[in-house]
């Protein structure tokens, strides 16, 4: 009696009728994705092809995995490979603890104003551009006019060109990122805190708990299942390396620390000319860097729907 | 006229059907309440009047005109919404001349038209007011004005009070029928409510399951359930309801259950009805309570009596069901301290049909 | 709150040596802005030596002359400012009514529109098929390739949808029934009920903007066109490695190194000038961003 299949059709003129305005205004987005997104990842077969500027993308002839074969034996892709992954490792490591312990160093702070002004501090750098953030990088680790070597001076330490030291850029990479954006991370985990009932503190307090206690028996549980969700996240874009950074701090001298696979496709790809080429190793990348994302996604999901209770 | 018209309305959701078809003509002027529990298909046949849902099969007609495909701004109809939705960023007299200004009605008549609304509701005080600003109470009334000013053919509720506490609610209650009174304008009202839409309504819709289970005034809904779902929806506390089966006794058909019998009312119905299981339903406030067992008196064990005032309730267990009684306390608290049982008027027994739950024909209960 | 004398010497001890670590954190983040002022105020002479600490030395503000008499300084810095006001806008101009069209339940194919945003921020086809797709589309070199290349972010918009559908249906309901088409309602209920939410987006755009240099130094070659952030990585990074040049620029007044920071404050100050807004919003925007997906 209601809704013979024949009139599907008209229900569905029915509704644009209504709602036309509706796609009106998802229209311009949906064609700014497709024509800057999704028209790029029809481009990405160039990966497969002997592209040419003046064949066009459609036009190139297909050359199956060649690029492939080529990219896994070349020692340059192989070790900005290696880097990336050293570098997130060691990023995770040493970067991922510090917002979890500012979160609840912050919330052990008694005094409001202070407490507001370190936030304001702390907070800043993450909105800082990368270049002015190489610059005072660079600025500060001169040999000649850098702070850290006027310091290194006053205990008689010669004067190090840190920038040209292999062994230095990735320390200097990960601390710079540290110090760039473990403030505003802990936002996160500060929500989290503030999540937690003041009931439990309190009757922590009647309890006669001190605050120490309080911090790892009330505070670090609340915020565990917080603190799990970001390392899935945090694991899950191990290959998103701020290769903004990179760019900007590298040189020739410590590619072969510093050198990652974005920077290696900008090189060969926008710097030399070799599209193509370059476009696999960005497939190579982005795939790797999509099923990470979707399982740390899917894993994620699943661990906050088990721990909300 | 300005009634409005159902007639095998239909909503579905994909191939989930919600609304099965539903048949109800609201006369001008009318105000008509659509009732039952949450899922029962009321608000989604409101929507559907009011035009934001779309309308799966079946014609709508309001004013004679066949509205399903037209959009709600030009239903002519207004909507007072659960939540009031006033706009937060504007102040009162802002949110009652939205939808003039909308219209590009002249300043002059939005004026003019917001003040009057404004003294018709008591509202005055509080124009320049933000809707955070207002009592739960007010708010109310801003969302009533905010329909009102358009002076639309038709009103719709949207569970508008449910959102208040116990007493604003009633006082509300009234002044939703005052004005309804005064304006005249046809209503439809959704609530899951059977005290609002026992005093609210002109006829009362009683829905389940997205079906219509009956529709008649509130006090023949309330004394002749054509079913166990309408006699146990309606009236507070709700219906007795007892497994029963019916015999011929001396002065005609009885009700046996346990070793008792209860005399029903002497109509072909029950007579032919012999034999069958039934269910009486017993209104609480229906019973005389007695002291005395025996004399034809059903015994209710009683656990617990509350008195309210003027009246108790009295708790019990009847073949091991509850059992609750409604009395007068005034001059018969005497009676209820050592009661024991009741008796009952037997036309004021509803007999339903064990198996499909619908009322024995015939019965009939004078207002 | 906070009355100390409820403690006991234990929780005394521990706020306190707490707030000396988080001081000390706190400077250490602080320091090298403060550095980096006081390098641009020193001289050139002091500061080659490395004798700048924390306040300048032998103070001047040569540097800043240097930088402000610089054409290109000025010619970037209004690039910058072109498309970080004209990039804010389109952006808003696209994300805000796709994002409450993707908000709206009676949406046909919400789930796949959604997708679609969504997958953009699992999946990008990466440098090159983008860089080519812009060259393909004759937007390189150009301000609008600038403006509108970047104008729309997955991430944008799904926190503004997720703010649009935590508003209750029923004001859209009640709009419509008041008569508004679907730009009223957005334009005259939703947009207003909004605000945080939209400065939050509107911040993010500012400050992406504003420091957008990667794909500006990529696409853009004509020097007239360049914003700051470019022209920064040419003075700062390119030229710090030419310690020729350094050596040229180095007079007693000025130095490649005080140059550099008078540049970098220079281009700092917008953003500390905005930022007490973007403490105000970014918080909230992060924690509705991250309410779902």
């Amino acid at each position: 009696m209601s809704a013979p299949s024949d009139s599907r059709v008209a229900r569905i003129v029915d509704h644009l009728k209504r709602e036309w305005q509706l796609y009106a205004m998802l229209l311009p987005t949906i064609i700014w994705l497709i024509v800057f997104l999704y028209k790029p990842m029809y481009g990405l077969q160039i990966a497969f092809k002997d592209y040419s500027i003046f064949r066009g993308v459609a036009g190139s002839p297909w050359i199956g995995f060649e690029h492939f074969d080529s990219l896994f034996n070349n020692d340059q892709f192989l070790r900005a490979l290696r880097n990336t992954i050293i570098m997130s490792v060691y990023g995770l490591l040493f970067g991922f603890p510090v917002p979890i312990l500012l979160a609840l160093m912050f919330n052990e702070v008694l005094n409001q104003t202070f407490k507001k002004s370190a936030q304001t501090i702390v907070y800043l750098p993450h909105f800082i551009s990368s270049v002015i953030i190489a610059g005072i990088v660079i600025t500060s680790f001169s040999p000649s006019a850098g702070i850290v070597n006027t310091i290194l001076g006053w205990f008689g330490i010669d004067s190090i060109y840190f920038l040209t030291k292999p062994e230095w850029f990735r320390p200097i990479f990960i601390g710079t990122g540290i110090w760039q954006e473990a403030g505003f991370q802990s936002i996160v985990y500060l929500a989290a805190i503030a999540g937690v009932s003041p009931t439990l503190y309190e009757s922590a307090v009647v309890d006669g708990a001190s605050r120490w206690q309080m911090m790892w028996k009330i505070t670090i549980p609340s915020i565990m299942a917080t603190v799990i969700i970001m390392l899935i996240i945090r694991i899950g874009n191990i290959l998103e390396i701020s290769f903004e950074m990179i760019i900007l701090l590298y040189q020739p001298a410590t590619y072969e620390t510093a050198d990652v696979v974005n920077t290696f496709i900008y090189r060969q790809g926008l710097q030399g000319g070799q599209y193509d080429f370059a476009a696999a190793a960005g497939l190579f990348n982005a795939i790797v860097a999509f099923v990470l994302v979707i399982t740390a996604n899917t894993i994620s999901k699943r661990y906050s729907r088990t721990s909300l209770w | 006229m300005s009634g409005v018209s159902l007639q095998q309305l239909v909503k579905s959701y994909g191939a989930v059907q919600v609304v099965h078809g539903i048949d109800l003509d609201v006369q001008e002027k009318e105000f008509v309440v659509l009732v039952g529990p949450s899922g029962c298909g009321k608000s989604t046949t409101l929507r559907m009047i009011a035009g934001l849902e779309e309308i799966s099969g079946g014609e709508l007609t309001i004013d004679g005109r066949r509205v399903n495909r037209v959009a709600p701004k030009d239903r002519d109809v207004a909507m007072v919404f659960q939540n009031y939705a006033l706009y937060p960023h504007l102040n009162v007299a802002d949110n009652i001349a939205f939808g003039l200004r909308i219209r590009k009605e002249s300043k002059e008549v939005i004026a003019s038209s917001v003040e009057e609304v404004g003294e018709i509701l008591g509202l005055t005080p509080y124009l320049e007011r933000r809707p955070a600003d207002l009592s739960g109470g007010q708010r109310q009334r801003v969302a009533m004005g905010r329909a009102i000013v358009r002076r639309p053919k038709v009103f719709l509720f949207d569970e508008p009070l449910s959102n208040l506490d116990a007493k604003l609610r009633t006082q509300m209650r009234a002044e939703i029928k005052r004005l309804h009174k005064r304006l005249g304008v046809t209503s439809i009202y959704v609530t899951h409510d059977q005290v609002e839409a026992m005093t609210l309504a002109d006829r009362i819709v009683v829905m389940h399951d997205g079906r219509i289970e009956q529709i008649g005034t509130p006090m023949e809904l309330f004394l002749n359930p054509v079913n166990t779902f309408v006699a146990g929806f309606l009236g507070s506390p709700p219906m007795n309801m007892v497994k029963a089966r019916v015999a011929s006794g001396a002065n005609g058909p009885v009700a046996e259950f346990n070793d008792y019998t209860l005399p029903l009312a002497n109509i072909a119905s029950l007579q032919n009805a012999v034999g069958t299981d039934v269910i009486l339903g017993i209104r609480p406030e229906f019973v005389n309570v007695t002291r005395t067992p025996g004399n034809g008196a059903v015994p209710v064990d009683v656990d617990l009596i509350e008195t309210l005032g003027s009246e108790a309730l009295i708790h019990g267990t009847l073949l091991n069901e509850p059992f609750v009684i409604r009395t007068e306390t005034v001059g018969q608290m005497d009676v209820l301290d050592g009661i024991s049982g009741f008796t009952i008027d037997p036309d004021l027994i509803r007999v339903f049909d064990a198996e499909t739950g619908l009322a024995l024909p015939g019965q009939v209960t004078k207002q | 709150m906070a009355n100390m004398n409820l403690y006991s010497r234990g929780d005394k001890l521990f706020v306190i040596v707490n707030m000396i670590l988080l001081g000390i954190f706190t400077i250490s983040t602080l320091y090298p802005f403060i550095y980096i002022a006081a390098m641009s105020m020193s001289t050139g002479f002091e500061a080659r030596a490395g004798n700048v600490v924390l306040t300048p030395v032998g103070f001047t503000l040569e540097a800043y002359k240097q930088v402000l008499s610089e054409a290109q300084f000025w010619i970037s810095y209004k690039n910058t400012f072109i498309y970080t006001i004209f990039g804010t806008l389109t952006s808003l101009a696209f994300i805000i009514p796709g994002a409450y069209a993707l908000s709206r339940p009676q949406l046909y194919g919400r789930r796949f529109w959604n997708l679609m945003v969504a997958f953009t921020m699992w999946f990008n086809a990466g440098l090159i098929p983008f860089f080519l797709n812009m060259r393909d589309l004759g937007l390189l070199d150009s301000y609008i390739g600038i403006i509108i290349g970047f104008a729309v972010n997955g991430f944008n918009i799904i926190l503004l949808r997720n703010f649009f559908e935590a508003i209750p249906q029923s004001f859209e309901e009640a709009a419509r029934m008041d008569g508004a088409n679907e730009f009223q309602v957005l334009w005259k209920v939703y947009m207003p009920l909004s605000k945080p939410a939209i400065a939050t987006v509107a911040l993010f755009c500012i400050v992406s903007r504003w420091n957008g240099f990667f794909w500006a130094m990529v696409l853009l070659q004509d020097e007239d066109k360049i914003p700051l952030q470019v022209y920064l990585r040419h003075v700062i990074v390119e030229l710090s490695d030419d310690e020729e040049f350094a050596n040229s620029l180095l007079t007693s007044a000025y130095s490649f190194e005080t140059v550099s920071a008078a540049i970098i404050v220079c281009s700092i100050i917008p953003i500390l000038l905005i930022y007490p807004f973007l403490q105000k919003y970014f918080s909230k925007g992060i924690l509705l961003g991250g309410v779902k997906e």
